[in-house]
């Protein structure tokens, strides 16, 4: 048993270079277990490289990873079996139904029996149990993050990183999704996500960084990066926007 | 409006990638080169100018055939979809579209070739020649418009569960007569062979009998070779209008109709297609054995064999083919080669499963994120690959050798199984290495959606199980002694076979998989390319 105090993510001088693209450029960052963790960051920050990293879909140029105290790089099993994937706009075994594809992965993990209650629940909390015949490629975008987050939680991992989980998603679907996250960081799991819906992560967000140029320009409580702000005006503030000339010919 | 479009296909022709445009400009003018100079040996008189209509039949027959031996195959390079939200009438648009159609390698290398057809009218003087010029070019709008429109209506009919199936027919038709054909022909040349007598029968090759020329000259695609010679000839307008006239109207026609398919599909709203079939057809299948690693995956591919689209074709075709050629060997003097389709049969199931990866596109991230989960992966495609294709070419070889007491039967039966080893281990090694990226998973819901084109992969693979299919065989009689030798030499060559390759398949995929991952991501193989690049 490893001591609580090992955080679940820790990302040390994490750098990420596409040719001559520096994508990210030494950050460093380190979650607690237990916390609902948030990364928000203008678009080509950086936040999906270093959660595609996070969860070994991409070999960093420098830098360590580790997942609740395995190396992602030397005990890369150990690490990956602590963690839940969710990332966005990646395909599934499309030619499966909800219940073929969660028996699918329960297969490719070897779980115990305990996986078909745990997904009947799961179908059923996502509304997923109501289209049983329906392939995954006939699925709705909100449909298809409510099955990424089944699959992501089925095997009970200890970490879940999340790729903008609530982009182009309905409000209800949201809710669903939300409700799921919230039992489960209270049950103990640590969630890591990106996302450019600020509210979300205000509410629910125990710290978050703002992340931009593949940099973290700031990071720690909610409250705290807020700074007595609304978290949108923060990170308009620390981001920056230019301002918009008017356009006369909308007049 | 049709000047902007024709930059717009310039600049994405400039800026797309080459790889693939570049092969088969280089390859169509080598063999347009050789038409050429046929057709001077021809108007020197070395050669039979039959030969020439032989070879402008052939190539027209690629314009119209082609489009169905490739259903998976998009080729139009202006997306429909970037200019469905323009305030265009469909009609003007489908109307300016239709002349980019005549930019790309296929006009370009066809123009090369019918150009034989003014080197076969230079005889007859510069009128003729001229003449020819303009058969040529009005040949080449035929055909253009030929193709075009066949591919459109695949296109078409791809949507559909009745169409899908009438490609993998014509398909396995296509590939039983490209593999069996040559059969009945060889049979005629070497009648005994089945009773070890090679005495060949010498037929005369040199001259062409007038009525088959005449024949492919009254096809379209002869159209143009019936005008060059009348001109040639001196024959008169008579003999030299109609087919130019022909060519032209029908090539019309032919445009008119492409016209009208795509301004219809200009007019459908926006939508995502969906499939018209239920949506998870048949009882998904369940095994108790589901609970494995390796079993998860067997059930995950044989369900995506039966309900993915493309897969679908390809699993029909390589399915139809075998007892298509059984057909056509049957009706010949070598009934006795029967046997052998056995081995062709894992031939064509290692070519249809050569892209698997590049098929299942980005859903690769599960695999790669799940402890254990590559080499499970690498089991079950070699598993479910042994169900659908390997066992059942073995068990054809065994019935055809049973249902025709063949000299060959032994041979064919090793032939089958060396063959089934090669084909089930190194069809997932070549999706690995030589992936074909088209368009990802989630984004194709009927075959005629750009899956990628796994030409190469299987062109790979397919001498490498045939040879796996015939070295048991010629060892085995290079050996000397009783047959079994030459089914334990197969034993021997499938047991290494399976024993090395997936090894190195998951290695590959351990060491390149996130690079695969990415190549599918963003739809381009070099990106893979560059990865090996980086890490050798």
């Amino acid at each position: 048993m490893r001591a609580p105090s090992v955080p679940a993510v820790e990302v040390v001088d994490l750098t990420q270079r596409f040719g001559s693209v520096l994508a990210v450029d030494r950050i460093s960052l380190s979650i607690p277990p237990g916390t609902f963790y948030g990364i928000v960051g203008p678009n080509g920050a950086g936040k999906t490289t270093t959660l595609t990293a996070v969860c070994g879909l991409r070999e960093p140029t420098s830098g360590s990873i580790t997942i609740a105290g395995h190396d992602l790089r030397t005990a890369r099993e150990a690490a990956l079996a602590q963690l839940g994937v969710m990332m966005d706009g990646l395909s599934l075994p499309e030619r499966l139904t909800a219940t073929e594809v969660l028996r699918y992965s329960a297969g490719l993990r070897g779980l115990d029996d305990g996986w078909r209650k745990r997904a009947g629940d799961l179908l059923e909390i996502l509304g997923l149990d109501a289209v049983p015949r329906t392939l995954v490629v006939e699925y709705s975008t909100g449909m298809r993050k409510k099955i990424n987050l089944a699959l992501a939680l089925l095997h009970r991992p200890r970490v879940l990183v999340l790729d903008e989980p609530f982009e182009a998603i309905d409000p209800v679907s949201a809710h669903a999704i939300e409700q799921v996250l919230r039992q489960y960081v209270d049950g103990g799991g640590t969630v890591v996500m990106s996302s450019h819906i600020m509210d979300f992560v205000e509410r629910n967000c125990r710290r978050v960084a703002v992340v931009a140029g593949g940099r973290v320009l700031v990071e720690g409580p909610v409250e705290e990066v807020a700074a007595g702000a609304t978290l949108n005006e923060r990170f308009v503030d620390l981001v920056g926007a230019d301002p918009v000339r008017p356009l006369e010919w909308l007049a | 409006m049709t000047r902007t479009l024709f930059a717009l296909k310039l600049r994405l022709f400039r800026n797309g990638p080459h790889n693939e445009r570049g092969f088969s400009l280089v390859a169509g003018l080598v063999l347009a080169a050789l038409v050429v100079v046929g057709a001077r040996l021809a108007a020197r008189g070395a050669m039979h100018e039959g030969w020439v209509a032989v070879a402008v039949t052939v190539w027209g027959g690629m314009w119209v055939f082609g489009p169905l031996a490739q259903p998976r195959h998009d080729p139009s390079v202006i997306s429909r979809e970037w200019l469905r939200g323009y305030p265009l009438r469909p009609w003007r648009l489908a109307r300016a579209l239709s002349w980019t159609e005549l930019l790309g390698v296929g006009p370009l290398i066809t123009v090369a070739c019918l150009s034989s057809l003014v080197v076969l009218a230079a005889p007859g003087g510069p009128a003729a020649g001229a003449i020819a010029a303009v058969a040529a070019l009005a040949q080449l709008y035929l055909l253009v418009w030929a193709g075009k429109t066949v591919a459109a209506l695949a296109a078409w009919l791809l949507r559909t569960r009745a169409g899908m199936t009438l490609a993998a027919v014509q398909t396995a038709v296509m590939l039983a007569l490209s593999f069996a054909g040559w059969v009945p022909v060889a049979a005629w040349l070497l009648p005994q062979l089945g009773e070890g007598d090679t005495a060949l029968v010498t037929p005369a090759l040199g001259r062409l009998p007038a009525s088959v020329t005449d024949l492919l000259a009254t096809l379209p695609t002869g159209w143009g070779y019936a005008a060059a010679l009348a001109a040639r000839d001196g024959a008169g307008p008579g003999a030299v209008v109609p087919p130019l006239v022909a060519l032209l109207a029908v090539g019309a026609l032919l445009q008119l109709g492409w016209i009208a398919l795509t301004a219809r599909a200009l007019r459908r709203p926006p939508r995502p297609p969906r499939p018209r079939r239920p949506a998870a057809p048949g009882r998904p299948p369940v095994s108790p054995l589901t609970m494995t690693p390796v079993s998860a995956v067997v059930a995950r591919e044989l369900a995506t064999w039966l309900r993915d689209p493309a897969r679908g074709v390809e699993l029909r075709s390589a399915w139809l083919t075998p007892p298509l050629m059984a057909l056509i060997i049957a009706f010949s003097e070598w009934w006795w080669a029967l046997p052998l389709v056995g081995p062709a049969a894992a031939v064509f199931g290692a070519m249809v499963a050569t892209n698997t990866y590049a098929l299942d596109g980005t859903a690769l991230w599960q695999p790669l994120t799940t402890p254990g989960a590559l080499k499970a992966d690498v089991r079950g495609r070699m598993a479910a690959w042994a169900v659908l294709f390997g066992l059942p070419s073995l068990a054809l070889a065994a019935a055809l050798w049973a249902a025709t007491g063949s000299p060959v039967g032994g041979a064919a039966v090793g032939g089958a199984l060396a063959a089934a080893a090669v084909g089930c281990a190194g069809a997932p090694l070549l999706a690995v290495v030589m992936p074909a990226v088209g368009a990802d998973a989630r984004d194709r819901i009927h075959p005629g959606q750009r899956a990628g084109d796994p030409t190469g992969g299987q062109m790979t693979i397919f001498p490498v199980v045939l040879l796996a299919a015939v070295l048991p065989g010629v060892l085995g009689g290079v050996a000397g002694g009783p047959r079994w030798v030459g089914v334990l030499i197969a034993v021997g060559l499938s047991a290494a076979v399976l024993a090395v390759t997936p090894v190195l398949t998951l290695r590959l995929l351990q060491r390149r998989g996130t690079a695969l991952l990415d190549a599918m991501a963003s739809r381009d193989a070099a990106v893979l390319r560059a990865s090996t690049r980086g890490a050798s």
